[in-house]
């Protein structure tokens, strides 16, 4: 037994990741094309494209990962998760036709079953990915309830919203701790030791500089006089808003102000959300620990802001190309309307027309979403990591066996997918 | 060429293996440099695994662990591919079955298309007769619901029904009898509930389960009462042939083959509601040619003037559904209105109102 390397690759201490972009935009853009064609079906086929390619060029301590899955497994799962949730969705159809409470009330049952089995999905999808991925020689693997994970994730969402998010730290500390119990390489055991106190610490200001501006447009409404405005509605009549706005001085400009605050924290949103997935990601990849191994990641924030803002380069471009295309095209229908030589079927040619414009935006959208930012979160996040105790990777057994992808065919069925 | 080196992972520990690799007649001999046997795969049985560009990664088929060797010398891979049977490092496997993939995935495109172009109506217009009534009355008040809170713009806070003030107490009563005479006519299963409502587009439609909302734009533009019951009399058929339910059944089997099984790929359900309006549509337009040959039969049968839809139809284009306006065309609407006249067969029509009934219903929303 030798830690020396055959090949001559350093083996250090870190992860690397070796794939090229160039491949990887070929990959996604053919594999859009053909989800165009075949409606969606190929959707399995690129997924395990894309895991290979992730996986296979990814090399931690001087080890590369391997995919093994299929899209043969994925499409089984999918199928068996189809004909799981037909029942369910025809029995929600039929309750939401008795006229009783239950039909009432069978929306928010359903939102609320869904939500569970979502989770559930997401946990045993993780249970396939993880036995899929094989790493010198051995297998992950997940133990644990997916229905323990499920349950639990719906409380903390609910606490969550309760809290107006103050407790997403906690709830996020909490799944993966129970997550990371469960993961296990070969026999080596993980667990998660990331605290949700200092994640709050952490993206406190955060939570402050978003939220102010909505407690400022609501305390704004508190100068209206609401029985006024009550008595107003409820009179009604043509002039009810002239009523509304004579009875309350200062409403128009509350609301005009509540709207200007709202636009505040969307844009605010949008301009610290690359801070807010580095901090996440930094935090969530310094908790990691398999045994006697310890990950710390050094992700800096402007990296990430980098990789956002490749994709609005090339967004913006598309966006040009796309915009040019679509003037031509409906400059030729338009020249066919004035002509007056238009029936029904030119009609259909023109909504399908629209159709196709509408799905390659957004699959060509979606598809630099991959190649820049998620790509590039992929790469930051490996080329990130600091390893230790590296020396317990060398005497790990083999255990776990391959799971189904149920969870998986799930996910997909109830769009909670991941990677 | 005949050995080169390795890194061999056993599948039972991570152990990492510089190891020496022989290319025996019959297969890989793997041994360490001490000169201990590792493992000996026959070419056969030696498959490729995804790896790095730079990385030949092998492993055993059909082998309960997961035993790898790792070769990095691309002159000594390239002497295992022209050995073992499976590998091929140009790729050419993949391709062929990746071709395959495509070719099935695109056929089953082609026939999921087929299938919601023929196949779903078919099914709906088999299933819809086989309801009962006491279904088709419960998806009725379950779709009147939706319809209802789509429709009701609460203006003003009048009421979405015309017909309840008191000055408008006789034109609702014109209009219960230009509807009796109808239903007396035309027997249906099911009681008809018709009311005028406060919508201010010249429309009617008529939902699973006997409703039919007649909207106040529409008596406007009535210059008399024979179109308007014209009209009712094309709603009545959609409501006979049970085109509403039919709707409901397609709409949720194009909703289940489009939104679920093929997934939602492109992130937003547009693309299904799109698709589903064009494919409905294309379903719509026989179902109002024979509502049209109901209505004028009714209006025959009742002794009334059935010239009255074909008139109104000209004035509104045609449009008796909501939303299908820009696929209801001219070169349609004419034909329709041709045939309806020449359906109209009554030699001297009974009026369905007379003047001052007429008078009422045309005031039928004057409470507000």
């Amino acid at each position: 037994m030798t830690s020396l390397d055959a090949g001559g690759i350093a083996t250090g201490g870190g992860a690397r990741f070796l794939g090229q972009r160039r491949f990887y935009w070929r990959l996604l853009i053919r594999g859009a094309a053909l989800l165009m064609f075949t409606l969606g079906i190929y959707r399995f086929w690129l997924v395990t494209d894309v895991r290979r390619f992730l996986w296979s060029n990814t090399e931690i301590a001087g080890e590369a990962l391997e995919y093994t899955g299929t899209a043969l497994e994925l499409l089984l799962g999918f199928l068996v998760a189809i004909a799981l949730l037909i029942p369910i969705y025809t029995g929600f159809f039929l309750a939401a036709l008795d006229m009783g409470l239950f039909g009432k009330l069978s929306g928010i049952i359903a939102f609320a079953a869904l939500g569970v089995l979502g989770q559930y999905a997401i946990y045993r999808a993780r249970r396939y990915r993880l036995t899929r991925t094989i790493y010198r020689g051995l297998r992950f693997h997940q133990e644990g309830s997916a229905w323990g994970f499920a349950f639990r994730a719906m409380l903390w969402w609910i606490i969550t919203v309760l809290s107006f998010g103050l407790a997403y730290p906690f709830q996020l500390a909490s799944l993966e701790r129970y997550k990371m119990r469960n993961t296990f390489y070969g026999d080596l055991g993980g667990r998660f030791e990331g605290s949700g106190i200092a994640l709050l610490l952490r993206g406190f200001p955060m939570w402050v500089l978003l939220l102010a501006p909505l407690v400022l447009a609501v305390r704004g409404f508190f100068g209206v006089d609401w029985t006024a405005l009550a008595d107003a509605v409820a009179q009604g009549g043509d002039d009810v808003m002239s009523k509304i706005e004579g009875g309350n001085p200062g409403l128009g400009a509350a609301i005009v102000f509540a709207m200007l605050m709202a636009g505040a924290t969307i844009a605010l949103a949008a301009l610290l959300y690359p801070a807010f997935q580095a901090m996440i990601l930094r935090w969530w990849a310094s908790g990691l620990r398999f045994g006697g191994i310890e990950v710390r990641s050094v992700l800096r924030t402007r990296q990430v802001y980098g990789a956002y803002a490749r994709f609005v380069g090339y967004a913006m471009v598309f966006s040009i190309a796309m915009g040019a295309i679509g003037a031509f095209v409906l400059g030729v229908m338009g020249t066919a309307v004035s002509i007056g030589r238009v029936d029904t079927a030119d009609q259909i040619a023109t909504i399908l027309a629209l159709l196709i414009g509408y799905v390659v935006t957004a699959l060509g959208f979606s598809t630099i979403y991959r190649a820049t930012v998620l790509l590039s979160l992929w790469q930051l996040g490996m080329e990130s990591l600091q390893l230790s105790g590296l020396s317990a990777l060398e005497t790990v057994k083999a255990r776990g066996r391959p799971s189904s992808a149920l969870g998986e065919g799930l996910a997909d069925a109830l769009n909670v997918g991941g990677y | 060429m005949n050995s080169g080196a390795g890194i061999y992972f056993d599948g039972v520990t991570s152990t990492r293996r510089d190891v020496v690799v022989e290319l025996a007649p019959d297969g890989l001999q793997i041994s360490g440099h001490d000169g201990r046997s590792w493992a000996q795969w026959p070419y056969d049985e030696i498959e490729e695994l995804t790896a790095p560009d730079s990385i030949l990664r092998l492993g055993r088929r059909g082998s309960a662990t997961l035993e790898r060797l790792e070769i990095r010398d691309p002159a000594f891979a390239a002497a295992i591919d022209v050995r073992a049977a499976y590998v091929d490092r140009t790729g050419g496997t993949r391709r062929r079955e990746r071709m395959r993939v495509i070719a099935w995935s695109v056929g089953a495109t082609v026939s999921l298309l087929l299938v919601a172009w023929f196949g779903v109506p078919a099914i709906a217009a088999r299933v819809t007769p086989l309801l009962p009534v006491a279904l088709e009355l419960k998806l009725g008040d379950a779709v009147n619901m939706q319809v209802r809170g789509m429709l009701d713009t609460r203006n003003a806070g009048a009421a979405f029904e015309c017909g309840i003030a008191a000055v408008e107490i006789p034109g609702r009563a014109a209009l219960d009898k230009l509807v009796r005479r109808l239903e007396a006519a035309a027997a249906l299963s099911l009681p008809l509930r018709t009311n005028v409502v406060r919508r201010d587009e010249a429309n009617a439609l008529a939902l699973p389960g006997g409703q039919v909302y007649v909207f106040r734009g529409l008596i406007a533009k009535a210059d008399n009462a024979d179109e308007v019951a014209g009209v009712i009399a094309h709603e009545i058929g959609h409501v006979a042939h049970r085109d509403g339910t039919k709707a409901v059944l397609e709409g949720g089997g194009l909703s289940f083959l489009f939104g679920m099984l093929l997934g939602d790929f492109v992130g937003g359900g547009a693309v299904v509601f799109a698709a589903r309006s064009v494919l409905q549509s294309s379903y719509t337009r026989e179902a109002e040619t024979a509502a049209d040959a109901y209505g004028t039969d009714l209006i025959n049968k009742a002794g009334g003037d059935a010239r009255g839809l074909a008139s109104m139809l000209d004035k509104i284009g045609g449009a008796t559904e909501p939303g299908a306006k820009i696929l209801m065309d001219h070169p349609e609407t004419k034909a329709r209105v041709a045939a309806i006249s020449k359906a109209a067969t009554v030699v001297s029509p009974l009026p369905f109102l007379n003047a001052s009934e007429w008078a009422a219903l045309k005031n039928i929303c004057a409470g507000s």
